[in-house]
């Protein structure tokens, strides 16, 4: 069996991937776990990245909005819906 | 202060006439609060213009939690500088909406500390909601309010806060615990509840009979819906006092029963109940009378929902009857069984009656391990265009039956 | 910054079981029979043979502080310091002793709060935010619910008509309230399909996404000033607003379009018929504040029709089946018009497939 990421790595990589796509696409939850487990397979599970996206919005790096449905993105500058 | 409200000649309209209005409500609130001053000058304006002045803000919320919070500005913040920020903060229910006047007057006390003093008892989904918080107070109001045992509810993609109807605390016809229902999955799902994972929104609705007096079915993707499988009681003496008190035991009960399964010959009711439906509506009109049975237990529908995207749907029957007793956990591991491949296969902004439609309920049963039964089809199909997905080709071995 | 490790959540809420009034605790599911002393006002008989007294309220959904508390005392002076709420805005008193019955509904209308609810009658219109608080409100909520309020409040305090009438208002399709399957629905329309704002569009929003959210497929991406936006098909648009949820820059509200529209004969109880979805009657009424009259009228020249022609406990679904909506438009004077007809998704079920018809 493949060694498991720690839910440390994959919360950095789940924040690059949100970086990313900032400004082309929204990424739902389930759109994050989905990628992680294409691109490492058995060093992920739905629980790990679950732990992970916990610990990656509360650790204020990344936060959850709402436009239709819930995603998950950076922060935005407050007052940003605004513009 | 209350001299310096602004002119709102307009909404000043609906302070008069007898139906309690919202607009004194505005008005009390306003007294010691700017807040709500500068929404009765945004509201008239509305009036004025017929039209609204709010924004979305999507991107507010407590630390931690992704739902429960809605976040609005309005788009004038220079002329209405208290409500530029105007949140909203949903606050889970207790069952029934019960209350202590000592926990509400709490509630008041922090909402008067933290924000704009309005409430609305109750939104539609159930929640206390607090109307009107400024993106700091957030998180002063969420931690005052779980010191006294308040958590926020949901919004978004996550499971809605659940809600039901009093139950077995003050009706005779729950065939269920309704209440100890909705706490027991509130809780077991606050993770659900709190961090959105799913295409969108899944609302549970608990319902104590079939009068639905919280419209689970058609308000919640799972309606858990009271119901009985053996007898209905009779009191046979209630029965003759409701016709000798005058009432038309045949033309208000007998010929409306959508079973046709009751007879009155004017002495005694009688009732086929192989053929009951039970809809309830010879217990509603003699409550004295009738009662449901005793073998009691709930029919589980599934897809309710207002009409975005694919147009409205009622619920259907997923499950015609189990038995409801904690930890409801057979209800439990098929709900997670349904929400793995919702997650899987569902589109965004997809609800689950949506994606059972989109999938074929058939195919959806097959997923999620449930054998299909006559009871959740109004008719079988009426169309020929059946995808069978195997088919014999003439060299195939017969095979003995695996 | 946030204080994590001393920070409470997932607590859930409280549980019900310490605000149960005693009478209620020490009768729960134990309850026999109930039965309605005057319209509002309910008594339940347990197998103990205990009783509790039901008194309901109107409420106004959108409530002060101030007013809760004033509801509180009431609760304090007559309910041991209980009360509860009910699924459509309503408050109710729960006591044991008859004699307070009176007092306590005095006290509620010096509040302002008319007691009712109950039985054949109007309850509360269950409602959505609209001006007060929503971003794609096509007409207020609060304000039609107060005036068709006023004007109706003899069915909620006397409990007068065939069955429930149970009216709904929702200020756009998005329905944040039970409307479409409502006797009454009152649902706020927009008819000018969205503007596009295309200098915040590229900043506030992510192509794809506005793209996807478009049910019939009208919005498309562009280049609008060689940059990348979207256009739309205004023909196919049926104005849901859900592009406008995903992104704000494609308002659909418009004082000039939007507006107001009446459904009938939906309902969600199973006594007697299958709960149904409520039915267009009327398309179209344009804002008028702050006292919608066309509304109010429009609603109650329905009710009346109803009640002058239904059998008890025929609700209006109910009473339409039987008469037929041919009959339903002739009886009520509203015209029946294209727009009536549905163009949706299997709206070939609703054509009339059969000659049972009246004439």
């Amino acid at each position: 069996m493949a060694d498991m990421l720690s839910i440390d790595e994959v919360a950095d990589i789940m924040y690059e991937m949100v970086k990313e796509a900032t400004g082309m696409r929204k990424l739902k939850p389930m759109d994050l776990t989905k990628n992680l487990i294409e691109g490492y397979g058995e060093k992920v599970d739905k629980k790990l990245c679950k732990n992970a996206i916990r610990k990656l919005i509360e650790s204020e790096r990344c936060v959850y909005t709402y436009f239709g449905g819930s995603y998950i993105e950076l922060p935005h500058r407050e007052g940003a819906a605004n513009d | 202060m209350a001299d310096d409200f602004p002119k709102t000649p307009l909404i000043d309209e609906l302070e008069k006439g007898p139906w309690p209005s919202f607009v004194t409500e505005i008005k009390m609130a306003a007294k010691d609060n700017a807040a709500p001053k500068d929404l009765l000058g945004l509201l008239e304006q509305s009036y004025d213009e017929k039209i609204c002045h709010w924004k979305h803000g999507g991107i507010v919320g407590v630390l931690g939690y992704g739902g429960g919070v809605i976040g609005r500005y309005n788009d004038l913040p220079e002329k209405y500088p208290n409500i530029s920020h105007f949140h909203t903060m949903r606050i889970n229910q207790p069952s029934g909406w019960y209350y202590s006047t000592e926990a509400l007057r709490k509630v008041c006390n922090i909402w008067e500390k933290h924000g704009s003093g309005l409430t609305n008892m109750h939104g539609s989904t159930g929640d206390i909601i607090l109307l009107g918080c400024t993106t700091d107070e957030l998180e002063p109001t969420f931690q005052d309010l779980a010191k006294e045992g308040f958590d926020i509810g949901g919004s978004g993609s996550d499971v809605r806060t659940p809600s039901c109807c009093l139950g077995k605390s003050r009706c005779e016809w729950a065939c269920y615990d309704t209440m100890a229902a909705c706490y027991d999955f509130t809780q077991e799902f606050q993770d659900e509840i709190h961090r959105p994972a799913f295409p969108y929104k899944f609302k549970f609705k608990f319902s104590g009979c079939p009068n639905d007096c919280v419209a689970s079915i058609a308000r919640s993707d799972m309606s858990i819906i009271g119901t009985w499988r053996d007898d209905i009681r009779m009191d046979k003496d209630a029965i003759t006092d409701y016709a000798s008190n005058g009432m038309d035991i045949q033309k208000d009960v007998v010929d409306l029963c959508p079973g046709k399964c009751i007879d009155w010959d004017g002495k005694e009711l009688s009732i086929d109940n192989s053929s009951c439906l039970h809809c309830m509506h010879c217990i509603n009109a003699m409550p004295k009378a009738l009662r449901p049975g005793t073998d009691t237990g709930a029919c589980i529908l599934l897809g309710s929902k207002a009409p975005i995207i694919e147009g409205a749907f009622l619920s259907s029957v997923l499950i015609p009857f189990i038995k409801m007793e904690p930890p409801y956990q057979e209800i439990k591991d098929l709900v997670e069984e349904m929400w793995d491949l919702w997650c899987e296969e569902g589109k965004n902004r997809e609800r689950i009656g949506e994606f059972i439609q989109r999938m074929g309920m058939g195919n959806f049963l097959e997923e999620i391990g449930v054998e299909p039964v006559a009871e959740m089809v109004a008719h079988p199909r009426e169309n020929p265009y059946v995808f069978y997905e195997e088919y014999y080709e003439e060299d195939d071995e017969e095979e003995d039956g695996d | 910054m946030v204080d994590l490790k001393n920070r409470i959540t997932d607590i859930g809420p409280p549980h019900y079981e310490q605000f149960l009034p005693p009478v209620i605790k020490a009768n729960y599911g134990k309850w026999k029979y109930h039965e309605t002393l005057k319209p509002g006002v309910l008594k339940h008989v347990s197998e103990t043979g205990d009783a509790v007294i039901t008194v309901r309220a109107g409420g106004s959904r959108l409530m002060s502080i101030q007013k809760i508390r004033m509801i509180c005392d009431l609760a304090d002076k007559y309910c041991g310091g209980h009360l509860r709420f009910t699924s459509r805005h309503n408050i109710e008193f729960m006591f044991t002793e008859e004699e307070k019955i009176e007092p306590l509904i005095a006290d509620l209308k010096a509040l302002g709060h008319p007691v009712g609810g109950t039985g054949p009658g109007i309850t509360s219109i269950v409602h959505t935010q609209g001006w007060i608080h929503c971003h794609s409100a096509a007409t207020d909520a609060s304000g039609i619910v107060k005036s068709v309020m006023d004007d109706v409040i003899g069915h909620f305090e006397k409990a007068d008509l065939p069955a429930k009438c149970r009216i709904a208002l929702a200020c756009c399709l998005n329905m944040c309230g039970a409307v479409h399957c409502s006797d009454i629905a009152i649902l706020g329309v927009h008819r000018r399909p969205p503007t596009i704002n295309h200098d915040t569009l590229r900043k506030q929003c992510e192509i794809p996404n506005v793209v996807a959210s478009c049910p019939t497929a009208a919005i498309k991406p562009a280049e609008v000033d060689g940059n990348p936006s979207v256009e739309i098909d205004e023909d196919r648009c049926m104005f849901c607003a859900n592009c406008y949820t995903v992104c704000p820059s494609l308002p659909l509200n418009n004082a000039l379009n939007d507006g107001v529209s009446i459904w009938v004969g939906g309902k969600v109880s199973n006594a007697r018929h299958e709960p149904m979805f409520s039915k267009l009657a009327i398309p179209f009424i344009e804002n008028n504040p702050p006292r919608w009259p066309e509304v109010v009228g429009a609603i109650r020249n329905i009710i009346d029709v109803w009640r002058g022609d239904a059998n008890k406990y025929e609700r209006i679904g109910e009473w339409i089946e039987r008469i037929g909506w041919p009959k339903f438009f002739r009886m009520t004077g509203i015209e029946f018009e294209k727009v009536h007809i549905d163009d949706f998704k299997h709206a070939g079920l609703t054509y009339k497939r059969s000659t049972h018809l009246t004439y």
